[in-house]
């Protein structure tokens, strides 16, 4: 195809292997992991660094979308917007307005398995950020006026994602409800407009004594701070929120999949079609999940990826193709449940979408028919390590107090967040091949075609 | 409020209140910690590229950024686009590297490579692993110094190009953009944002690479390399792959004449849910004595959560999700605006709110305790913003575009404080006036004409 000195590149490339050989094991990074549990059940993770005067102060609490009411679509994310919307001592704006004047940022989200609330402040602020938290987790006090205001804001928010948007929602709103089964995981999340505006105080109030207690929560701190200072303000400002008893959680389980399925949508915003795919992933910290995770290195993560290298490179079907586990909404360490594998990609008309299915199952096929080679493993294992310490040091202490709060949410161990990485290791191209053959089944995957209004620019 | 609250939430609240009444009012933290701007180490190589190596943070990862001095701006009128083209050649292959090549041996190193234009810069940037940055380093130097254009991509990478702006365009938010940005420099290239169809069909591999060798060069080139790195090692490898670039010539200065009128555009988009406004018109840029006061007005006008306008037309009214004012900044070039997507039936409305925050400044210095916090948010958000490793090198490269010497950062936060309520007041009379300012509407016509008419004369 190109030009190339092909003496040069063997030279590069030696260099690089002795490189890699020689300092395997240098730069390894153990993240500090410090982990305690009030009475009423609250956990507790810390994780120092001094590099700069900051703390992120996350408190997630183990409720996502999935299980939100059947008769309340988008509420689960509805309510994460009432969390600010004043509590005991805080006033209308004045969580915001608090976090703000006192120098720092502060933000919240609703995910699968879990709603987060944030800050990162100066580090001197601590106290005032642990009091405020708990204050919001102590109860609400919200009127009409503040629900009718949100219930508009979030409306909103749908309008502006997805309802004026070319290619709104698509794939990762709409690719769980074509892709699942079970009615947790494949309604409309975001909320259906009906369903927002027609949720009542009385249901904010319901879903805050149900879900948000102590017992069914996680505090992180990451940052500059000491931890026996740390723990007794904790312990000061959360040691008295009473537990509550949980419901039990519905079953959330998918069916395996025994049949390709292939889905529609028309886009009147859209001027290309798009394509999507979605495979059902092995279940979470299970060998087969780690091979996933170098699957998902290998096919579609980087330039070097075969996807991205036969459907842009080679075929030009396309300017990228992207996704991973858990895509769009997170990553593949912080979810709690069946989860897709999903990737996708806009092209222009005259491609039709079997051609691409077809280069794509080229792909998949060579993963499936043989065992990769050593230099394939070594490379999706440096990605992940590179991609891991990405995700530790992304957007100040979150990206880090994410993944611990997930592991202490999910399985009572944030430590585990240091076995990651030999988690990986593990894996062989025996059991790459293996799960391949398995989760990467044409008939355990879903396509979505996303049908444009017209092909011109 | 609590009238209109149900019985039961009262009596929580009561009960709480009664075991909590002995802590009202947040606690005020301890003593601030000290904040020093991250050491730096900077030299130059005797062809004029600047070196910038900042030890920082305790993850084992590098970002190495080459920031040039070459964007849209070096375009002229019948090349709108050709920059953004010649850089997406950049990972397409170099003299000795295939694209497959230049990929392989990134993702080997735990890397990714972004290549991106804008304005006035270019950036050939990546990250990898710590033990990797000099193979990071020699990979895009040799990315930057010799692109080989391969005529069998250029098809590929136009019909990329076609369909990217094609989708770009059918946003709303790009579409008013677009509208603004050419309002506001009519003859000038900050003001042609998207090329047509037609104009990059016309480009031939011979227009791509007169355009690279007439704009990149050593003398106008930065690098920049943040996180955990060996610096010996590091040093060698930037002066064994960039020292022999040719030095080049100085950066193009073309500061454009900016121009505003208070008039409202529409561009049509029949069904909208929403309409989608853009107001601004163009400020002073960083180098101006006023802009630090500039920027503590706009975090407390709209650009931040706490701000004013977010604070009516979303917290009180509900109008819109996502409102934010900002200040962006070219050399020598600013402008002001507020951003929002607005219910539909609320587009008149939040026309006449944003408009009463803008007037409630001008007559009127914010208070005392309002501003101060807006000045401690922002002191915060310096910390921030000088707290990451692309954070440092955008705050670097800031200072390195706009010629501002090292003590603007140093001095940034006690300028900030310096920031008096009748600065407020007096920046927002004399930069932000309504009479003179653009607007752009993407949104139904037919549907928000009556609302909006009598804010200004209607362009469609």
């Amino acid at each position: 195809m190109k030009k190339i000195d092909y003496s040069m590149i063997f030279i590069f490339l030696t260099l690089f292997a002795i490189l890699s050989c020689t300092q395997k094991d240098l730069n390894t990074y153990t993240v500090p992991v410090e982990y305690h549990k009030l009475d009423n059940g609250l956990k507790i993770i810390f994780s120092q660094d001094k590099t700069t005067p900051i703390v992120t102060v996350a408190v997630y609490y183990n409720i996502g979308f999935r299980i939100e009411p059947r008769d309340r679509t988008g509420f689960a994310h509805l309510f994460e917007h009432m969390m600010f919307q004043g509590s005991q001592n805080l006033g209308k704006m004045e969580f915001i307005k608090l976090v703000q004047s006192n120098g720092g940022i502060l933000n919240g989200s609703t995910r699968f398995d879990f709603t987060n609330y944030f800050e990162i402040i100066p580090a001197h602020k601590l106290e005032t950020m642990l009091w405020a938290e708990a204050d919001r987790m102590r109860g609400l006090a919200i009127t009409q006026e503040n629900l009718t205001n949100q219930q508009g804001v979030v409306i909103n928010e749908v309008k502006v994602n997805i309802h004026n948007q070319p290619y709104g929602g698509f794939p990762w709103l709409d690719m769980p409800q074509y892709a699942n089964e079970n009615w947790y995981n494949a309604h409309n999340f975001y909320g259906e407009l009906s369903d927002i505006e027609q949720a009542t105080l009385k249901d904010v109030q319901k879903f805050f004594n149900t879900y948000y207690s102590p017992n069914n929560a996680a505090l992180v701190i990451v940052g500059d701070f000491e931890s026996a200072d740390a723990l007794n303000l904790v312990k000061k400002y959360f040691g008295d929120i009473p537990a509550v008893d949980m419901p039990q959680l519905p079953d959330i389980s998918e069916p395996r999949q025994e049949k390709e399925k292939r889905f529609f949508k028309e886009d009147k915003l859209a001027t290309k079609p798009a394509l999507a795919f979605a495979y059902h992933v092995p279940d979470r910290l299970t060998p087969e999940y780690f091979a996933m995770g170098l699957i998902d290195q290998i096919l579609l993560q980087g330039e070097d990826s075969w996807l991205y290298q036969s459907l842009v490179q080679e075929n030009g079907f396309t300017d990228n193709v992207n996704g991973g586990i858990n895509a769009l909404l997170g990553n593949m360490f912080n979810y709690n449940g069946p989860i897709l594998w999903m990737a996708s990609l806009k092209h222009d008309q005259e491609i039709t979408p079997d051609s691409i299915i077809y280069k794509i199952d080229e792909q998949v096929e060579r993963l499936r028919n043989n065992p990769i080679n050593k230099a394939t493993l070594d490379r999706a294992l440096i990605k992940t390590r590179s991609n891991l310490y990405s995700i530790l040091s992304q957007y100040w202490g979150f990206g880090r107090a994410d993944v611990l709060a997930c592991f202490a949410l999910f399985d009572d161990n944030p430590n585990y967040i240091n076995n990651l990485e030999d988690g990986f290791r593990k894996v062989t191209p025996q059991l790459i091949q293996q799960t391949a053959q398995e989760s990467l089944r044409p008939t355990n995957r879903t396509v979505l075609l996303v049908k444009s209004e017209s092909s011109k620019m | 409020m609590v009238k209109n609250m149900p019985k039961a939430v009262l009596i929580i609240i009561s009960l709480l209140l009664f075991s909590y009444a002995q802590e009202q009012t947040p606690p005020p933290g301890g003593t601030p910690k000290d904040f020093n701007l991250p050491q730096k180490k900077s030299f130059s190589l005797e062809n004029g590229l600047k070196i910038t190596l900042v030890p920082f943070g305790t993850v084992p990862k590098v970002d190495v950024r080459l920031v040039v001095r070459v964007g849209k701006i070096n375009e002229q009128e019948d090349e709108v686009g050709l920059a953004d083209l010649t850089t997406d050649f950049f990972k397409e292959g170099t003299q000795t590297r295939s694209a497959k090549d230049i990929a392989e041996q990134a993702a080997q190193i735990g890397g990714e490579i972004n290549v991106s234009t804008g304005p006035d810069q270019t950036s050939v940037g990546g990250v990898s692993l710590s033990e990797f940055a000099p193979q990071l380093i020699e990979l895009l130097a040799d990315i930057l110094q010799n692109p080989n254009f391969p005529q069998t991509e250029l098809a590929r990478l136009k019909k990329d190009y076609i369909r990217q702006l094609s989708i770009e365009k059918s946003r709303p938010q790009s579409q008013a953009m677009e509208r603004f940005r050419k309002l506001l420099y009519p003859a000038h290239p900050y003001g042609r944002i998207y090329p047509d169809e037609e104009l990059i069909d016309s480009y031939d591999i011979n227009r791509i690479k007169d355009f690279y060798s007439k704009n990149f060069s050593a003398k106008i080139t930065h690098l920049y390399v943040v996180g955990l790195f060996d610096e010996n090692k590091v040093e060698i490898t930037i002066r064994d792959n960039l020292s022999g670039w040719n030095t080049g010539h100085k950066h193009l200065e073309l500061v454009p004449e900016p121009v505003s009128q208070r008039k409202i555009h529409l561009i049509d988009r029949p069904e909208a849910p929403q309409s989608t406004i853009i107001i601004g018109l163009p400020v002073i840029d960083p180098s101006h004595e006023d802009y630090i006061a500039l920027q503590v007005t706009d975090a407390l006008l709209g650009g931040s959560f706490a701000s004013r306008i977010t604070s009516n037309i979303r917290e009180d009214k509900g109008y819109t999700y996502s409102p934010r004012s900002s200040v962006s900044t070219r050399y020598r070039d600013s402008f002001w605006m507020q951003q929002a997507d607005v219910a539909m039936e609320f587009t008149g409305a939040s026309l006449k709110e944003i408009f009463y925050e803008i007037d409630r400044l001008q007559n009127q210095p914010p208070a005392e305790d309002e501003l101060q916090g807006i000045k401690n948010y922002l002191a915060g958000v310096f910390v921030l913003q000088n707290s990451s490793r692309t954070g440092i090198i955008d705050q670097l490269s800031f200072l390195d575009l706009h010629g501002l010497p090292d003590s603007y950062l140093t001095n940034y936060v006690q300028n900030i404080y310096k920031v008096t309520p009748e600065n407020v007041q007096r920046v927002t009379k004399k930069l932000l006036r309504d009479e003179e300012m653009t607007i752009v509407i993407v949104g139904d016509i037919k549907k928000i004409k009556n609302q909006i008419e009598s804010y200004g004369k209607l362009v469609f």
